[in-house]
């Protein structure tokens, strides 16, 4: 897993590659939680994510939960199958998800 | 608990010595003075009083008294009186008394004469009437009046200065009163005051303490000056040197010739030499330690170097299914000469190296990179291990300054039939574990260790492996460490630590033996390196169960048996993701509560019957059926949802079947999915 920023005034975009698995999960989480603050938009870029685990999608959920008090979330460029579990978990009608 | 003693200075002590020890002598000297001008002054009183006496006692006519005695006194009795009270005063006496003694006892008299002057000591005495008779007054008068009567001695004295019953402190001199005849007829007492006998003596001892005193005094001044220059202010330079240094302020000082006494000299050219030196070996340890550091850093990086100069990083081969291998390397120093090595040569030839370097320490590990680098980089070249291992020897030999060498053991296995051709250079022979047998140590030619001589040639061997069994190599650290009571593990010791442990994982085996060893030594230090690789040419059969501790650092194993698995089953990719999704969800729950704060073991088998898989999670934690949980509702918004969850959910979506039960003391979990 590899995790990239973008940050333009309060929006921040992270892009994020490869596995997000129980083993990588907190490694993410720390990285979110690093770079939060502040943030009004944050995007979410999974292009290059093949792979999450409910490890993954509890961070997304809790990220959603934090960026509901202070801004917007959006989620872009989902995998197909990323998507899957996104419409499996019902994530998909509670994010923005482009 | 002792009392502190109040500190003092030197000075001070020295001088309260010499002027106790001065009073002390001085009193001394006063008291053996005044006892010895007591007596003689008392004796010459005694004499003189006497001598007046006698000259009384003149006036005393003897034949008279006899006949006052019968007849009572007569005219010549008041003349006589009258000159003895006229000399009485004269002399400036108390009394002058006569009396007659019984002389049958001594115990009664009768007086005639008296004559009083109480003005001379402010007595009050009274004149006794002639005639008037008494009681000796004590037993030391009634000696002496005997002694008198009987001519023994020309007069006595009575000393009366011990007295209680308010009279004034006197001596009565006892002269003896004559007749014509010569007889002693009666007895002449003059009583003398001792006042200014004692005023004597008082004025005697004032005068001798002052003297004594004084002379104390300036002998204390001189003593005291002398040794305040000659002693006192050398220390007390000393100790002000002293206290400055050690309080810190590192300049040597420079006390010198402070003074003519030999041995405060020596002290202070002793304490002149130690500053130098302390300050000189202060320099030197802050440059040693300085020193030390640097070369701890640089062990420290030249550990790093060699523990990343062999295969470290395990699972070594985890796309390898047909053998696993695990290796350890333990420096007793922080790098070390033993060391182990394997490498593919090709996609079927596994190289297996062991050896140990003499001695230890950073030159050991430096022979142990240039062994290493050779083997390898020989056997990459193709050839037999006695053809790598004669090889090593010429390179080594030709460059071997420091005469080391080193034992080396080198196989390389033909994974597709299990057929090892190795060689050795004196190391310890390796053990073998048969499938379902126990390990042996497996006995083969030796050759001469590497570096001893050039031109020496090695024999190849042949060892056949076996699906399942497992292949183990140390060097001497393991058969002989050593515990406190000198006592080693030997051979036969390994082995039985070995056999403990001989169905598990080379990983589990090694871990095993590590754990043993150090229980084994206890306290004691590790004195020699301690290497060990074991390889497991592994069963096809067990290539579809996987047993390893249930922990999240393992997940990575997990899935790449499985990926390889399903890989090898032409699994689509679509399928292989929800699979591995699935198994990340129930592993990670077994690794997380199966066994609580501890570590158990899990086993993932994999099983394809005609199109489906079946994976199925065996632990012997604690009971639980994850699948009893209440399913998530997904139709919540962000913030009424629960964040966890959503592992056995999905994993129930994604499978065809899944199914738990609880048998034989494990919790069984099985999932199906058709490819």
């Amino acid at each position: 897993m590899q995790i990239t920023k973008e940050k333009n005034g309060n929006a921040l975009t992270i892009s994020v590659s490869g596995r997000v698995d129980t083993v990588t999960a907190p490694e993410l989480e720390k990285f979110i939680n690093e770079n939060i603050d502040g943030v009004t938009d944050l995007v979410l870029d999974l292009k290059e994510m093949n792979y999450t685990s409910s490890a993954g999608l509890r961070i997304i959920l809790k990220t959603q939960k934090l960026m509901n008090k202070q801004g917007v979330m959006k989620i872009v460029n989902v995998q197909s199958d990323v998507m899957e579990v996104f419409e499996m978990t019902g994530f998909v009608d509670i994010m923005t998800i482009e | 608990m002792k009392k502190n003693k109040k500190s003092t200075t030197l000075a001070a002590s020295v001088i309260r010595g010499i002027v106790t020890a001065l009073v002390l002598f001085s009193l001394l000297v006063s008291v053996i003075g005044f006892i010895w001008f007591a007596e003689s002054l008392k004796s010459e009183y005694a004499k003189s009083t006497y001598r007046m006496a006698d000259t009384a006692a003149t006036l005393i006519d003897g034949d008279n008294l006899l006949k006052y005695v019968n007849e009572g006194i007569d005219e010549q009795y008041h003349e006589v009186k009258e000159k003895l009270g006229i000399f009485c005063r004269k002399i400036y006496v108390t009394m002058i008394y006569v009396i007659v003694v019984d002389t049958s006892d001594y115990g009664r008299f009768q007086s005639f004469y008296n004559t009083v002057y109480n003005e001379v000591d402010n007595t009050d005495y009274d004149e006794w009437e002639p005639g008037h008779k008494r009681d000796t007054t004590n037993d030391d008068y009634r000696m002496k009046y005997k002694a008198i009567y009987e001519g023994k001695s020309d007069y006595e004295t009575v000393y009366r200065l011990h007295i209680t019953d308010g009279k004034k402190q006197h001596i009565t001199t006892l002269v003896p009163v004559k007749n014509s005849s010569g007889e002693v007829v009666g007895i002449l007492c003059m009583q003398r005051p001792v006042s200014s006998l004692r005023n004597q003596m008082l004025q005697f001892l004032s005068t001798i303490v002052f003297i004594a005193l004084i002379l104390s005094a300036v002998t204390a001044i001189i003593v005291t000056k002398r040794n305040k220059k000659n002693f006192v202010a050398p220390i007390q330079k000393i100790a002000e040197e002293t206290v400055r240094f050690s309080s810190g302020d590192m300049i040597a000082g420079k006390l010198g010739e402070i003074s003519h006494v030999e041995e405060i000299r020596n002290l202070a050219n002793s304490i002149d030499k130690m500053e130098e030196d302390m300050i000189h070996y202060i320099e030197n340890l802050t440059s040693v330690t300085a020193e030390k550091e640097r070369i701890g850093a640089e062990l420290d990086i030249a550990k790093t170097i060699q523990e990343n100069s062999i295969p470290n990083i395990f699972p070594a081969f985890p796309e390898r299914n047909d053998f696993d291998i695990f290796a350890s390397m333990t420096p007793a120093k922080e790098v070390g000469g033993d060391f182990y090595n394997f490498f593919l040569v090709d996609d079927d030839h596994l190289a297996l190296v062991i050896a140990d370097v003499s001695g230890k320490g950073v030159p050991a590990a430096l022979f142990m990179m240039v062994t290493n680098i050779i083997i390898s980089d020989r056997t990459h070249m193709g050839g037999t291990p006695a053809e790598i291992l004669a090889f090593t020897n010429k390179n080594i030999c030709e460059h071997n300054k420091a005469d080391m060498f080193v034992t080396v053991w080198l196989g390389i296995l033909e994974l597709s039939t299990g057929k090892m051709i190795a060689a050795n250079a004196g190391h310890d022979d390796p053990a073998i574990c048969r499938k379902d047998g126990s390990f042996e140590i497996v006995k083969n030619k030796r050759g001469l260790v590497i570096g001893a001589m050039d031109g020496v040639v090695y024999k190849d061997f042949e060892i056949q492996l076996n699906k399942g069994d497992k292949f183990f190599l140390y060097t001497d650290g393991l058969p002989e460490a050593t515990n406190a009571d000198e006592k080693m593990i030997t051979i036969d010791g390994m082995l039985k630590i070995l056999n403990c442990h001989k169905e598990k994982s080379p990983m589990e085996i090694l871990n095993g033996i590590n754990e043993s060893v150090k229980q084994f030594v206890g306290d004691a230090s590790q004195f020699d390196d301690l290497t060990m690789l074991c390889v497991e040419y592994k069963d096809e059969e067990c290539n579809n169960i996987l047993t390893l501790d249930a922990t999240v650092e393992n997940l990575r194993r997990v899935l790449s048996f499985v990926d390889d698995l399903l890989e090898k089953n032409d699994c689509p990719m679509k399928t292989q993701m929800q699979i591995d999704l699935s198994v990340e969800e129930i592993y990670v729950n077994i690794a997380n509560y199966a066994y609580g704060e501890g570590v158990g073991k899990a086993e993932i088998s994999f099983e394809n019957n005609n199109g489906e898989i079946t994976i199925t999670f065996r632990d012997s934690g604690t009971p639980y059926n994850p699948l009893d949980k209440a399913d998530p509702d997904i139709t919540l918004s962000a913030e009424e949802r629960d964040i966890g969850g959503l592992g056995i959910f999905m994993t129930k979506k994604n499978m065809d079947r899944v199914s738990y039960e609880y048998k034989d003391g494990q919790n069984v979990l099985t999932m199906k999915k058709h490819l």
